[in-house]
């Protein structure tokens, strides 16, 4: 069975998961929901390329590592604004802005990336790295602000959850820091001169990845068995 | 208590709260006015006695008796307990020579004094008042009627009843009070003669200043215990809700934790002082949608039912 199937229908679950818990919860959950639900696009364009021709063009592509940044942009101020919450107790906005806010930033990127001339298969890897990036640096901020979350809300029903989002956080930054580590090393180009750590990285960038869409679901269903 | 026949009425049961008293007394003045103005309160008896627009006499004694003030003393106790708001006054008309009578009666010393009239020898009582040539006055009362018998060097001048203006001859009404059940008499001994000239106590001083004196006095002191019990209610009012507070994070804690407690915090500010259901009602709203970012709606409705039932319990 491809890789790439399991992969899909994991973050499938996933995302339907993060999905179903925004739309029946809090709107202070929205932010965080609605990011996890964008690595499911973001994850499903390039691995959706084999089985569906079309999404092979560089725009295509292009748009799905952009969806990932805003992915992880999104969750971040998901988690800023629960933190907040747990310092000041105040909660704003409406869950309606927050679905049309991520979706005039998709559209502004899809615009952006039209407008542009061709990526080429350079441009492709630097926003790549870029995505990359954004990813591991936010994810080990991430951890911290959920641990500082945890500890406010630790005697709370939902309090287990965070730890969960603590896991998936990790499980985020080896998948996503594997393959950062290969793209600024350029090690998928000299594979043969360091074969043991290139294939260490890309066993753990798939096992990262593993990890991190069945963590996402199962957390999303623990938060929801938590908040039932 | 003083016990004294009613006059002829010229004003009955006045709150002299709402009269200026020193400008009424002025007025009695202005008209030559002869009688007295009897206050009656709580906390004591006063009367003022006038003799043609003379305010010759003023007499204060409390309701327990331990105090006896005259004259000015009198007089601004008098305006005391009128501006306290819970005296009765009663203006009688008399003739100059009871008012006088009165006033030495007033300042009498008892021979006799609370003596049930049912033991007491009258023929014997009497035949000492002649023997000793006593001046003074003999006071029978019972409930409310009181009869005063004048006597001038052991000689009876006449009867004082309620309802008159003078002294009179006859006994009628004197025989019906001696009647009553309970009937007492006191024997009072009077150093003032009849034709006796007194000073004008409103020709002497002023008693404006008085009024307005005691009357600051007492306001001030009406408004410092109003703002101190207006401080002690608040101060109940803080206490009993600061309680419920407790209590309410107490049960949100029981249910979700010590980060329940912080809500309840936050949401009780909109409690006020005196709880009131509207505002219950706003704090339960406000700690549901905060406690629904933490705990599912079964924890959550589980411990707004104790809450209600915990605030309803001390109804």
């Amino acid at each position: 069975m491809d890789l790439n199937i399991v992969h899909i229908v994991l973050w499938l679950i996933a995302g339907l998961a993060s999905f179903s818990f925004s739309l029946g919860n809090a709107r202070v959950w929205t932010s965080i929901c609605v990011g996890f639900v964008l690595i499911l696009l973001a994850e499903v364009i390039p691995a959706a390329i084999p089985f569906l021709p079309g999404l092979q063009l560089p725009q295509v592509q292009a748009l799905g590592y952009i969806t990932g940044t805003v992915a992880i942009m999104v969750i971040t101020h998901g988690f800023q604004e629960y933190y907040m919450f747990s310092r000041t107790l105040e909660v704003e906005g409406q869950k309606l802005h927050v679905y049309l806010g991520v979706l005039a930033v998709l559209v502004a990127s899809m615009l952006f990336v039209l407008i542009n001339p061709t990526p080429t298969s350079e441009t492709l890897r630097i926003i790549n790295i870029v995505e990359n990036s954004c990813w591991v640096f936010l994810s080990v901020i991430n951890i911290d602000m959920i641990r500082k979350i945890y500890q406010a809300v630790k005697d709370t029903p939902i309090s287990r959850g965070f730890i969960a989002f603590m896991f998936v956080f990790g499980f985020i930054f080896l998948w996503k820091g594997a393959a950062l580590y290969v793209q600024v090393y350029g090690l998928d180009m000299v594979a043969d001169q360091f074969p043991v750590r290139y294939k260490i990285s890309l066993y753990v960038h798939e096992i990262g990845n593993l990890l991190t869409s069945i963590s996402v679901g199962a957390t999303f269903m623990i938060l929801a068995r938590l908040l039932r | 208590m003083i016990f004294l026949p009613r006059g002829i009425p010229v004003r009955e049961k006045v709150n002299p709260a709402r009269i200026n008293l020193p400008e009424a007394m002025a007025k009695l003045r202005d008209g030559s006015f002869t009688g007295y103005l009897r206050f009656d309160s709580a906390q004591g008896t006063g009367v003022v006695i006038f003799e043609r627009g003379k305010l010759v006499s003023a007499l204060y004694i409390a309701a327990d008796e331990k105090e006896r003030l005259i004259a000015y003393d009198a007089i601004a106790r008098i305006f005391e307990i009128s501006i306290l708001g819970n005296a009765t006054l009663n203006i009688f008309r008399l003739v100059p020579e009871l008012a006088i009578g009165i006033h030495a009666l007033l300042h009498g010393s008892y021979l006799y004094r609370g003596q049930d009239l049912k033991l007491v020898n009258i023929e014997g009582l009497q035949r000492r008042i002649r023997d000793e040539q006593i001046s003074g006055c003999l006071r029978v009362y019972a409930e409310d009627k009181v009869v005063l018998i004048f006597y001038e060097q052991g000689h009876s001048l006449g009867f004082f009843h309620d309802g008159g203006d003078d002294i009179v001859t006859t006994a009628d009404l004197t025989r019906s009070v001696a009647r009553l059940p309970g009937v007492r008499f006191d024997l009072l001994e009077t150093a003032y003669g009849r034709n006796l000239m007194l000073a004008d106590l409103m020709a002497s001083a002023d008693l404006g200043p008085i009024w307005q004196r005691t009357r600051k006095l007492l306001l001030d002191d009406r408004r410092k215990s109003e703002e101190k019990a207006i401080r002690s209610m608040e101060e109940r009012q803080e206490l009993r809700r600061q309680q419920l507070l407790l209590q309410m994070k107490a049960i949100a804690g029981n249910h979700i934790g010590k980060f329940g407690i912080s809500q309840v915090d936050k949401a009780f500010s909109l409690v006020g002082p005196d709880i009131r259901v509207e505002e219950l009602a706003k704090f339960y709203d406000e700690l549901q949608r905060l406690a629904k970012l933490v705990a599912g709606p079964k924890k959550i409705n589980a411990m707004l039912d104790e809450m209600k039932q915990q605030a309803s319990s001390r109804d």
